[in-house]
């Protein structure tokens, strides 16, 4: 599933395409409050990319993108900014996740810290699920069982 | 045009149910595989025209979007899969 064969049509196919449906799933995160989308749907996107690069491309080319290793960092995280954002609401003495009170260190207006706070929150969730889904494609089609040490 | 709209999905969906028909009783896997392409291909238009229907088009391009790149994506693994197996 994650060999290298010559087929030359679908490489460039998915060349052409990746940068695309990774502008997507980033708009697909941004619009989250004014379409349907938000971070998991963004993340699922932006983790398919990533699937579609690694069954083009072989996992020799695709462990320099997208290893285990980076998997595991982003997933960690992104589950750090969302968070740290509700910890961060919970020290500034309100709620978790209640982002108005982000207004104090954003200099802005609580409805504007709020739409902000999602923001951020959508980010760390985007990032978080195109890791687990990246993850959970890489450990099954390798049948966890990874050629070489990427450790180094 | 609600109504011509409506007739049109009526339409494509008779046109799924004779994909389907190839995708469960189709000879062999690559019948199987393009009818299921073919079928996401048409879910994708069913869902514009929800759109033009509820009047939130904006809202459905961006789903009918995520279906055709979801859709590509699986076919191709479902191919390489295939391949890999040595069923073709």
């Amino acid at each position: 599933m994650t060999q290298l064969t010559d087929d030359i049509i679908i490489r460039a196919v998915s060349r052409l395409m990746i940068p695309f449906i990774q502008l997507y799933a980033l708009y697909v995160i941004m619009h989250g409050h004014h379409s349907p989308g938000g971070g998991f749907q963004g993340g699922v996107i932006l983790g398919a990319s990533f699937i579609l690069y690694l069954i083009t491309h072989g996992l020799e080319e695709a462990k320099i993108r997208m290893s285990e290793m980076k998997a595991g960092f982003f997933s960690a995280s992104g589950l750090l900014i969302y968070s740290g954002i509700g910890l961060l609401c919970l020290i500034l003495g309100s709620n978790f996740l209640n982002y108005g009170r982000l207004s104090v260190i954003l200099k802005v207006i609580p409805s504007q810290a709020r739409s902000l706070g999602i923001l951020g929150v959508e980010i760390g969730v985007g990032i978080t699920v195109m890791a687990v889904m990246f993850s959970i494609f890489f450990d099954i089609s390798t049948g966890g069982i990874i050629p070489e040490d990427e450790g180094d | 045009m609600n109504n011509f709209f409506l007739w049109l999905g009526m339409g494509l969906f008779v046109l799924v149910l004779l994909c389907l028909y190839r995708g469960v009783f189709g000879p062999g896997v690559l019948n199987r595989i393009a009818a299921i392409s073919a079928i996401g291909t048409k879910t994708l238009i069913i869902l514009l025209l929800m759109g033009f229907i509820y009047q939130r088009v904006e809202m459905f391009v961006d789903i009918s979007m995520v279906y055709a790149l979801l859709n590509f994506i699986g076919t191709i693994t479902v191919a390489k899969y295939l391949e890999m197996s040595g069923e073709i």
